[in-house]
């Protein structure tokens, strides 16, 4: 190309060639001036033309001027007219170019007014702002990824909290098991630490035990492990003394061979059957008070063992007291404390009989640890006994005073209540021996079932079998007391016996013999007999070492015979029957009683052997006796 | 040198030198149930014990500045029971930090015929009134809620018209002198009514 441009600037320096004569001359084209050069290079420029065009351009330049001496061989590129002038296109061109540019301007300026016309923008053609599919694909994924991790975040949150829940209602956390606890035992803060109270002070006890708790929070839990079935979040401590259990132990020992053993009771032993729902800190602390209990209940009887007088002193040893109500009765009260630790195997496990009056003792414990109180009247007058208030007015002397203040203390009502006890089982026993020894007559005993704790009554009939309505007339109303049996006989008669049990057998023994009398003297108005003598205590005859033996006589209705009879308890009973005179078997004639009428008086008597004589019992043979006796109409 | 003869002597100890302990406080009327409801549940477990009770003080006077005040009192609701005589000392000027108002107290069961015994003695009545309410105990601390009235008619305990439209709350224990312990123990019952009542150590020489 540069060779072809350096030609075209040769040739333009060169004159051209225009014709070659027949003589070898040749005939230049005159050269262009300068301006007609310019001319001619003018009117090549095109302005339709890009600018990519450049390099043809001097191609073009360099053709045209072969094309100006042809006009004729014009192809239709460039259109040619050389009678204008060489910038008329050029002209042209510029003046259309200035008038592009003056509507531009004035477009420009009509829109900068903005009253007449305004720019919107165009939208795009969304197929012009298409992104490539991977990428599309791409931010989908990345923002459906970044949901689902919100989401599962906020599940995972949800389901925790939900498991928590669940464990807190099964582990029942601290606070709730608090307010159970509050429920039922008296507790307060004391700085940081909690505080229960499980002594009676409340109930009155005046025991100095400070009976406090302290309440923990159970930290020793491992979470990773299963939580076991009885876990709690509370703990208790209790004090060191009042760990295991405790009970008290009455027994009530024979020492000699009448008295029977009356046997050992343990009180306040009951375990108390768990219940379901209650926790571990419920039975502990259960246990706990029923030791304090224990103990206050054995400390005030030892307090009065020490203090109180009695015939027979009572001894203090350790955890047990010993003293005797009844010489050769021995009680024994003592108090079992085992903390658990170890189990005794020495301790045989009896089971406490359902005796009903030594659960009377226990309620007697219960109600005697507690002080019954009374508020004075007037309000402003200080607490104190009732009755005590009254001995200024009442001008009281020394020993007024003193029967106010004494009162029983708690082992002198348990060894009251002892020897009743035993003096009722001894006279049930007494009573119930003789029963099964002696037939005829029969002893019937009547308990009532109503009965204090000091007293108690029974109601001994003694009576024949088969003749239990004419013959009733012993009936005794014993009232058995602390250390005496009082009698109370039907004919009104009252007798105080001791507490040895040989003076109510023998009483019992005089009464039955006394019966058998009666029995023939009801027995003889029923049959008609005339009774002609009747003593309960006859001075005649063997002397009796229990009681007195009686004594009766009756005749039979015509007359003839008498029937008399003895019984004493210990020489039983003598029968003799009289007969007529007429009947006897040697007649002692005398010559003074010679009428033959006198012959039907009675006279003689003649032994009768009951124990060969049919009947079950005396009264029966009696029966038969005066049936014999009595002659059919 | 022996010793003087017994009547010469003065008593001391036993129940004579009991000093009491006292805190008072009031309620209104209006808030009196839900008091009556906390002391059941705080004092001893027994019914509340209401009380009528009419009350003359007697006044000696003497040519020495002070005169001397007996209070005397006896109870509506059971007239047989004894008369109540009482005599209240100064109340103890110790430290300051003593929550009750402690004062010496002497107390002296009488019969029926002390306010005749008081007149020969030479003592006049200074003023009557009736106080009618409840009575709570916990261990040795009284509570006694009551209503003060006026007596109308002198010695006519019928006609009567409450002096306020409060009640008057008295928390009291009587101990023997030196035991500072009971003073705590009395602050301690105390917080525990507020804020129903607050009960507050009220010198009765301010109040003259």
């Amino acid at each position: 190309m540069g060779a072809v441009r350096i030609r075209s600037c040769f040739l333009q320096l060169i004159a051209q060639v225009q014709e070659v004569s027949l003589d070898g001359l040749e005939t230049y084209v005159p050269l262009l001036s300068m301006s007609q050069n310019l001319a001619k290079l003018a009117q090549r420029i095109d302005f339709n033309q890009s600018s990519d065009s450049d390099e043809d351009g001097p191609e073009r330049e360099s053709r045209e001027p072969w094309g100006k001496p042809e006009p004729e061989e014009d192809e239709g590129t460039v259109k040619f007219q050389p009678s204008l002038w060489p910038w008329d296109s050029v002209r042209n061109n510029l003046r259309s170019a200035l008038t592009e540019m003056c509507v531009l301007h004035d477009v420009l300026s009509v829109l900068k007014d903005k009253k007449y016309m305004a720019l919107d923008p165009v939208s795009q053609d969304p197929a012009l702002t298409k992104t490539p599919q991977v990428f599309q694909l791409i931010s989908k994924k990345k923002s459906l990824a970044t949901a689902a991790q919100l989401l599962l975040k906020g599940a995972e949150k949800l389901t925790k909290s939900l498991a928590e829940n669940q464990e807190q209602r099964r582990q029942r956390d601290f606070n709730s098991e608090l307010l159970r606890l509050r429920s039922q035992w008296k507790l307060r803060k004391v700085g940081h630490k909690i505080l229960g109270d499980l002594s009676y002070r409340s109930a009155g006890s005046l025991f100095p035990h400070h009976g406090t708790f302290e309440v923990i929070k159970n930290t020793d839990i491992d979470l990773d492990k299963k939580v076991p079935d009885d876990y709690c979040p509370l703990n208790v401590q209790i004090p060191s003394d009042l760990e295991g259990s405790a009970y008290i132990k009455v027994s009530i020992q024979k020492q000699s061979a009448d008295i029977g053993d009356l046997g050992t009771v343990s009180l306040f032993r009951r375990q108390p059957k768990a219940k379901p729902g209650s926790q571990m800190w419920h039975l502990k602390l259960e246990a706990a008070q029923n030791v304090l209990l224990c103990k206050e209940i054995f400390a005030q009887l030892s307090r009065e063992a020490v203090q109180i007088k009695s015939q027979i002193p009572h001894i203090v040893v350790k955890n047990q007291i010993i003293s005797q109500p009844f010489p050769g009765l021995q009680l024994s009260i003592s108090l079992c404390h085992s903390t658990g630790e170890k189990k005794s195997q020495r301790a045989s496990p009896d089971k406490s009989k359902p005796d009903d009056h030594l659960y009377v003792l226990e309620h007697n414990l219960h109600q005697l640890i507690r002080e019954v109180h009374t508020m004075p009247h007037p309000a402003s007058s200080p607490f104190g006994h009732k009755r005590l208030r009254l001995a200024g007015p009442m001008a009281y002397d020394k020993a007024e005073i003193s029967s106010l203040q004494q009162s029983e203390g708690l082992l002198e009502k348990i060894i009251k209540q002892a020897k009743h006890i035993f003096l009722r089982s001894r006279t049930a026993r007494t009573i119930d021996s003789l029963a099964s020894r002696i037939e005829d007559p029969q002893i019937q005993a009547h308990w009532s079932n109503i009965n204090s704790v000091y007293e108690s009554s029974v109601k001994v009939l003694i009576t024949s079998q088969g003749y239990e309505q004419i013959c009733k007339s012993i009936q005794l109303q014993l009232n058995i007391g602390v250390e005496q049996i009082r009698v109370v006989h039907r004919d009104g008669r009252v007798i105080t016996l001791s507490h040895q049990e040989q003076e109510l057998q023998d009483f019992l023994l005089s009464q039955m013999s006394q019966h058998q009398v009666h029995a023939v003297q009801q027995l003889a108005k029923v049959m008609g007999w005339h009774v002609l003598s009747f003593s309960n205590h006859v001075g005649l005859g063997p002397i009796e070492s229990i009681g007195n033996a009686s004594a009766i006589t009756v005749a039979s209705p015509s007359g003839e015979h008498a029937i008399s009879v003895r019984n004493g308890p210990e020489s039983g009973c003598k029968v003799l029957v009289q007969f007529p005179r007429n009947q006897a078997k040697e007649l002692p004639k005398s010559d003074a009683v010679q009428d033959a009428r006198w012959t039907h008086l009675r006279g003689p008597y003649r032994e009768v052997h009951c124990g060969r004589m049919e009947g079950r019992n005396f009264v029966y043979k009696m029966e038969l006796l005066m049936a014999a006796l009595s002659p059919c109409p | 040198m022996e010793a003087p003869p017994v009547t010469v002597m003065p008593v001391t100890g036993g129940t004579i030198n009991m000093m009491e302990y006292l805190l008072q406080g009031s309620v209104l009327d209006q808030s009196l149930e839900s008091l009556l409801h906390r002391l059941r549940g705080l004092c001893d477990n027994m019914e509340p014990e209401s009380f009528a009770d009419h009350e003359l003080v007697y006044l000696l006077k003497g040519q020495q500045g002070n005169p001397f005040m007996l209070r005397a009192r006896r109870s509506l609701l059971h007239p047989t029971a004894p008369w109540h005589l009482r005599y209240l000392g100064q109340p103890e000027v110790g430290d300051k930090s003593r929550h009750a108002l402690v004062r010496n107290c002497v107390d002296v069961a009488a019969s029926h015929s002390l306010p005749d015994f008081l007149n020969e003695m030479g003592f006049r009545m200074d003023h009557e009134f009736v106080a009618k309410g409840q009575v709570f105990r916990k261990g040795a601390m009284k509570v006694v809620v009551s209503k003060l009235l006026r007596v109308l008619a002198s010695g006519n305990t019928e006609n009567t018209e409450p002096l306020s439209l409060s009640y008057l709350v008295e928390l009291s224990v009587l101990a023997p002198a030196g035991q500072d312990t009971v003073s705590e123990d009395m602050r301690s019952f105390a917080e525990q009514l507020k804020p129903l009542v607050h009960l507050e150590k009220i010198d009765p020489k301010r109040l003259m």
